[in-house]
């Protein structure tokens, strides 16, 4: 299904992606006319409860704990909300499935760039944060939209696979809400890597969001880039999620009509 | 020529379990057992071409897979077995108003829904004025779609997806919905397609609007091609060559009325008994629908037990509703029956129905030269017609303008 010619018929049908994810990314903030800033408040009153607890309870001394602990949670959130909105992608809108037809790719993709829209206002809020507490990236910081790329395209690969199999299965979105939950705690978001002993940290990164995320805030915080294996690590991982979640995806796709 | 769509073997099956597993958790737990499911075929065997720029009409009974047709050559489903080939741009009309927001507003509803019908950006900049302009919704554009009223809703959606350049279109029952003017502008509209050369699909019940408007039909029956050709003879065929299916049950609810009359018909003396009333259509076949303006035959069997002098037969035409519509017997068309004993039956011929369309109500009666009656079967025959002119109302008036 990833053939260039299929890519060219995305290709043309990219207005038709931006306008759907542009639409559903209004709709979510049109209903209430400070929708925009209660989608703010909930990373920030998270951040918040969870900066009091690790740094005062816990005491966790990480440098830049307020952005660590942020950057960490936008970056998360923005695997959870955009596979969690991709599960219904397919599911929730029977009339775009059964009455018309485009490809059906295009369904999950619009929803993965409505979710990274919404990230992109966090980001917003995230730069606030930054000159606040007056931390200047380095150089390093270019390495931030590749890293980013790589989790969107990550994001997309669960995606297909997620979206396609809830047609057949409901149940699937209730098991991912269980992965995404105990993938909150797995994942280095709210304390560094380095609480792990040694020998558990490797088994630990292997987990691409932990790596994604740990680079991500060494590029921006501290000015460390990423090392070249790592990339490439993510790179492969990247691409076995986008080519699996494509490849059920296609094989799936040809019954959604009657399946819906 | 080259043919725009074409569709070879075609066959579709949905396959139906008797529980559905809708979860992982029940597929877990259900694969010990097979899973049951009935295949049931939707179509099989369909072969037709269509060349650019043709009408087409589907037309068959309910269930019988007029709508699969247009699902799968929209892609929306994929034959199980068979080639369809579709050149060009394919814009299904299967449903108005797809993807429609009520959140959003006039301006972004059109824009999305136009995108959805496949126009370009640019497109949808120059046109969207012309769209509300035609909707007759100008001064809403900033309205949300749930403030509009559903009429409303529907002319926006039309004047819409009126805005593609399809190659190939394909329609289904979008003119159903919508009053007299509605479909009116819907022809219109369609008419203008199929004059800039676009080729059409049409699935419609209004046999009227087939006739009118596709040069060629498709007739589908239970998932089979029983038909495709010439609209006015695959029509035909529709309209008079069922009659195994209709014909049968028209013959019990015949005979079930035969005896009910028996109560009824004791009134009269029964020295002439009608056993039987026939509609018989252009082929001297019997059935119960037929087109308007084609003919027609009555016909009336009776027994008389023994030989009766001087009858009289006669028929009246009533609407479903029972207005009386017309009234004729053999005396006032001068016409003198001498005798008649045991079996036969009489003929009403009628050259050229004059109904326009809908359900008629036939009284057949015989009686006695002065009026006593013999035997008297009041409205329990009915037949359809079916339009197949343009005109409108109950019956059709020989006229003609002069300008």
């Amino acid at each position: 299904m990833l053939t260039s010619s299929h890519l060219n018929e995305l290709w043309s049908y990219r207005d038709l992606v931006l306008r759907l994810a542009w639409s559903d990314f209004k709709l979510r903030y049109k209903s209430s006319a400070l929708g925009f800033f209660w989608s703010l408040l909930e990373p920030l009153l998270m951040l918040l409860v969870l900066y009091v607890v690790f740094s005062n309870l816990m005491r966790i001394q990480v440098e830049h704990y307020q952005l660590f602990l942020l950057l960490g949670i936008i970056l998360w959130n923005f695997l959870d909300r955009g596979t969690t909105m991709s599960i219904w992608g397919i599911v929730g809108k029977p009339s775009l499935v059964q009455k018309v037809y485009f490809p059906r790719d295009i369904l999950v993709i619009s929803t993965c760039i409505t979710a990274l829209m919404m990230t992109a206002l966090e980001f917003v809020v995230f730069i606030i944060f930054m000159v606040i507490f007056r931390v200047m990236p380095e150089w390093t910081v270019v390495y931030f939209p590749i890293l980013f790329v790589f989790e969107f395209l990550m994001i997309l690969g669960l995606s297909m696979t997620l979206s396609a199999l809830n047609v057949y299965f409901r149940d699937v979105q209730f098991i991912w809400r269980l992965v995404v939950q105990v993938g909150f705690f797995a994942t280095p978001i709210l304390y560094p890597i380095t609480i792990f002993p040694e020998d558990i940290r490797g088994i630990v990164m292997l987990n691409p969001m932990a790596q994604i995320i740990t680079m991500m805030r060494d590029c921006t915080l501290y000015g460390i880039s990423p090392e070249p294996v790592i990339l490439a690590y993510e790179a492969v991982c990247t691409l076995i999620l986008l080519l699996l979640g494509y490849a059920i995806f296609a094989r799936l796709e040809p019954g959604f009509a009657e399946a819906i | 020529m080259t043919s725009t769509v074409k569709v070879e073997n075609l066959r579709k099956t949905f396959q139906i379990p008797h529980e559905k597993r809708t979860t992982l958790f029940e597929n877990l737990v259900g694969m010990m057992k097979p899973s049951k499911y009935e295949i049931f075929t939707v179509l099989k065997d369909i072969n037709f071409e269509v060349e650019r720029g043709e009408c087409v009409g589907i037309i068959g009974d309910n269930g019988s897979g007029k709508s699969t047709i247009l699902k799968i050559l929209a892609n929306i489903l994929r034959p199980t077995a068979g080639t369809v080939k579709v050149k060009g741009k394919v814009t299904p009309f299967l449903e108005l108003g797809v993807g429609f927001q009520p959140d959003l507003t006039v301006r972004e509803n059109i824009g999305v829904y136009a995108m959805i019908m496949g126009l370009s950006r640019m497109q949808i900049k120059e046109r969207s004025y012309k769209v509300m302009d035609f909707a007759g919704l100008k001064n809403f554009q900033d309205t949300k779609l749930k403030n509009l009223s559903s009429g409303m809703q529907v002319r926006l959606a039309f004047s819409t997806a009126i805005q593609t350049d399809p190659d190939v279109l394909l329609v289904d029952e979008v003119l159903a919905v919508g009053d007299m003017e509605f479909q009116q502008k819907c022809f219109d509209v369609f008419n203008r397609y199929r004059n800039e050369g676009v080729t059409i699909l049409f699935v419609s019940h209004d046999l009227g609007a087939v006739r009118r408007f596709c040069d060629r039909t498709l007739l589908l029956g239970g998932g089979e091609q029983m038909a495709f050709g010439d609209t006015g003879a695959i029509l035909d065929k529709y309209v008079y060559g069922t009659k195994e299916k209709s014909g049968s049950i028209e013959n019990q609810t015949i005979k079930s009325v035969e005896e009910d009359q028996q109560l009824i018909s004791m009134s009269g003396n029964n020295s002439i008994k009608i056993t039987r009333v026939q509609f018989l259509d252009k082929f001297e076949r019997e059935g119960t629908r037929f087109n308007s303006f084609d003919s027609m035959t009555i016909r009336i069997h009776y027994y008389a037990p023994s030989k009766v002098l001087d009858p009289v037969f006669g028929i009246a035409l009533y609407t479903e509703d029972g207005q009386y519509l017309f009234g004729t017997n053999t005396e006032l068309k001068e016409i003198i029956i001498d005798q008649v004993e045991g079996n036969s039956y009489v003929d009403l011929k009628i050259d050229r129905i004059t109904m326009l369309s809908g359900k008629f109500l036939l009284t057949a009666a015989v009686h006695s030269h002065d009026g006593k009656p013999y035997d008297w079967i009041d409205k329990q025959h009915s037949f359809n017609i079916l339009p197949t002119g343009w005109d409108e109302g109950i019956f059709e008036v020989p006229c003609r303008w002069i300008i």
